[in-house]
């Protein structure tokens, strides 16, 4: 039988005491959500089941305390750190969940300079990591844009990745070991080594399960040196992007590794790059980084690409070096946008696919023409490209609508979610995959099973193994 | 019936919150002379190189703008017509906020060319903005924001008022319509916000205004005025000699320096926030709290 919200929160009270168990009503409100229903939360309507309490655990000990509690009562657990999930991953969708914050576990617990790698509590920001190793010349070599807010237990459960990952890789390529509790209370240590072939690579089990399968409390990291000094920076502007897409296809399988490789269509290009791009035009970027002559010969391999295509002209690349340094999300910039959304009715959302390079140009363009031609109030709708691999990339979806005619409770259900299913459909259709970084969370949960297919069968399985009664994060990977 | 027609004045600026620290370059002005200043080329620090940041819509035109349109939809709720033009001096960055504007139903959109240069010397914005009205006879109303950044004066409202031999109202925060010829102004003075009632025409300039974000376009507004064209003038058309102009000025950029804003503090240690607090307390609180 489950409990009332008052013996929840005295469980929780035995378990972490009373300073660590968070009640006030307007917390709990706003921890019934993430992002992905920002305008709701903008205009402090709320349309989820408010949680019976945040709990904030400051040990792994703690965070077995709390899961156990809430494996044996069937209580719906929320496992949150930096909240800078844009799906719906941190809703609260059951009433009376529970919301296990493990932000007060920060602990940067060692920087191996020599074995190139560094520990650290889940609730340590990417960005003070960051800047920890950089004291030594080292970088982790992770940097999404949300890396002045985002913590590193998110980011791996939400197989987070970075503006640099063409050369780094995604989280899942950066994370040596962890350590994760599962909802029985069972702490399970993965250890750090540079490779193993001991069965299936069980890492994956945990990176990335959004918190539908245990709790990360702690992870070890590759580091790398950092040598900015070397950086070489390229733009250009090209015609259409299916040349474009071309061009980043040849760096990639001729082997060329920037760090940054991105494709920005003429709307979504014009919104970052109207004072140097003429209008119409798509643009090309590159960083070329490393040891001084790797990133010298990475960047006369991207020149000679480009040369072949006399469509592409390149522009100065201070340009280029000036947008980089401005593209990360601060407190600063949310402040603005939420001041933004709220005189105007504008709001920004975005959606991540991938596909191989035989598929990507039709996905783009169907998503594209779709939404055009079936969603109201668009004022802007287009895309880029910003993370390639050796068989395909991906094409992170970009638009504004104006919320108009609706109350904040209807805007994602308006707007959103219908843009959601037409990328979602369109990507399925071409065989692509429907989420790229964001992870599912709760808005692209409806399409898991599409996005699955037969395999479904294993996800399934390892809910029902590592998460019997159901208790991790309702809704989210796993549909309710 | 007569229609009241508004005049918005806007400009684009460097967006200086995308500038890197680097671009903050504090030194003597490389070329200095009416034109404003020249950058680079000495290697020396030498001025704030602006060129490689997006341009964005000065915050406070963009205040202007949104007022105008609201001011016309609440006059038409009272029958009053209300036409709205925006004029703008700058070069090419200025075209796809014409194009907006339309888009929102702006009736005229005017671009008088202007190579960059006109910063620092605001006489010849507005001489230029100032003729602009006079050869138009098209406004009653001239709205303006009230400076535009860093490298701003906050001259130009009261010189082009001057010019136009009209009364200027600045820091202006609502203004209802209340006839063709009439408005409701509420403006911040020294002790407070003063409200009055102005006969046109007039010329007031936008301050710190609760309505300070352009409402934006959505794509079928911009496709169904797609026919209509922006206008673009030459300083010239409007008998002005820029480079004349420019020799007169009597301003010039000799130095930039860097304001210290940093504000004095402590920080607090403390290993936890508890701790902290404490030490918060124990170092600050508990003394105050005792003079109570």
């Amino acid at each position: 039988m489950s409990l009332s919200r008052e013996a929840i929160v005295e469980g929780l009270h035995h378990i972490l005491g009373t300073d660590s168990v968070v009640t006030d009503e307007r917390i709990l409100r706003e921890s019934s959500i993430d992002r992905f229903r920002m305008f709701e939360d903008i205009h402090g309507v709320y349309t989820q089941p408010i949680p019976a309490a945040v709990a904030m655990a400051r040990s792994t000990e703690q965070v077995a305390g709390v899961l156990r509690f809430a494996n044996e009562h069937g209580i719906n657990v929320v496992a949150r750190t930096g909240r800078t999930a844009t799906e719906g991953g941190l809703e609260t969708a059951v009433a009376d969940s529970l919301v296990l914050d493990g932000s007060g576990m920060n602990q940067i617990l060692s920087i191996d300079a020599y074995n190139m790698q560094a520990t650290c509590q889940c609730g340590v920001p990417l960005q003070v990591l960051e800047d920890r190793v950089r004291e030594q010349g080292l970088t982790t070599g992770h940097s999404p844009q949300s890396k002045p807010l985002a913590h590193m237990g998110g980011l791996t459960a939400t197989r987070s990745i970075g503006q640099l990952s063409t050369l780094y890789g995604g989280i899942e390529d950066m994370i040596v070991g962890l350590e994760a509790v599962f909802p029985d209370g069972t702490v399970t240590r993965i250890k750090n080594v540079p490779r193993r072939a001991v069965g299936p690579d069980i890492r994956h089990v945990i990176i990335g399960n959004e918190g539908t399968l245990c709790y990360i409390t702690e992870v070890t990291v590759k580091l790398f040196p950092y040598l900015p000094e070397n950086n070489i920076f390229l733009g250009y502007t090209v015609d259409t992007m299916k040349t474009g897409f071309e061009v980043l296809r040849e760096v990639m399988v001729n082997g060329y590794r920037p760090s940054v490789a991105r494709l920005y269509d003429p709307a979504d290009g014009a919104y970052h790059f109207a004072h140097f791009v003429p209008e119409g035009l798509s643009v090309l970027i590159f960083v070329a980084e490393g040891p001084a002559g790797i990133a010298k010969a990475t960047a006369e391999g991207i020149e000679a690409i480009v040369a072949r295509h006399p469509e592409c002209r390149q522009v100065e690349s201070r340009y280029i070096s000036t947008w980089f340094a401005d593209l990360n999300w601060g407190p600063d910039k949310i402040a603005r946008e939420r001041e933004g959304i709220l005189q105007t009715g504008n709001i920004n959302r975005t959606t991540e696919v991938s596909g191989d390079w035989g598929r990507i140009n039709d996905i783009y363009e169907s998503a594209l023409r779709r939404i055009l031609a079936e969603i109201p109030d668009i004022t802007m709708a287009g895309g880029h490209s910003s993370h390639s691999y050796i068989n395909g990339t991906n094409m992170y979806f970009n638009y504004f609508y104006n919320v108009v005619d609706c109350g904040p409770e209807e805007e994602v259900t308006k707007y959103h979610t219908p843009i959601n299913r037409i990328i979602c459909e369109e990507t399925l259709r071409h065989g692509g995959a429907i989420v790229h970084h964001h992870g599912l969370g709760k808005a692209r949960t409806p399409w898991v099973k599409d996005e699955y297919g037969s395999s479904y069968y294993i996800l399934e399985g390892l809910k029902r193994t590592f998460d019997p009664n159901g208790i991790m994060n309702k809704g989210t990977i796993i549909p309710a | 019936m007569n229609a009241m027609r508004i005049l918005v004045c806007f400009k684009v600026t460097p967006d200086y919150e995308a500038l890197r620290e680097a671009d903050w370059a504090a030194g003597e002005a490389d070329c200095v002379s009416g034109a404003g200043v020249a950058v680079g080329g000495t290697g020396v620090a030498s001025g704030v190189e602006t060129r490689y940041v997006p341009r964005i819509l000065d915050c406070f035109d963009e205040s202007a703008l949104e007022m105008a349109l609201r001011m016309r939809e609440a006059a038409a709720r009272d029958g009053v017509a209300v036409g709205l033009g925006a004029v703008a001096v700058g070069g090419r960055e200025v075209e796809p906020h014409l194009r907006t504007l339309l888009a929102l139903g702006y009736e005229r959109a005017t671009r008088v060319h202007a190579e960059a240069g006109l910063d620092f010397v605001p006489t010849v914005t507005a001489s230029i903005v100032a003729r602009y009205v006079q050869e138009t006879n098209k406004t009653d109303l001239l709205m303006l924001g009230c400076c535009s950044g860093p490298d701003d004066s906050g001259m130009v409202p009261f010189l082009v008022a001057e010019e136009l031999g009209w009364p200027c109202l600045t820091q202006v925060t609502e203004v209802t319509v209340l006839s063709d010829d009439r408005v409701r102004v509420a403006h911040m003075i020294d002790d407070g916000l003063l409200r009055m009632t102005v006969r046109l025409p007039c010329v007031l300039g936008v301050g710190n205004a609760v309505v300070a974000r352009l409402r934006v376009p959505t794509l079928t507004d911009r496709l169904a005025r797609r026919d209509q064209h922006t206008e673009l003038l030459q300083a010239t058309d409007l008998g002005i000699d820029v480079p004349a102009e420019l020799g007169r000025a009597t301003c010039v950029l000799t130095r930039l320096q860097v304001i210290d804003r940093s504000r004095a503090g402590v920080i607090i240690g403390g290993e936890t926030p508890r701790a902290k607090a404490q030490a918060l307390f124990d170092s600050h609180l508990k003394s105050m709290i005792e003079k109570l």
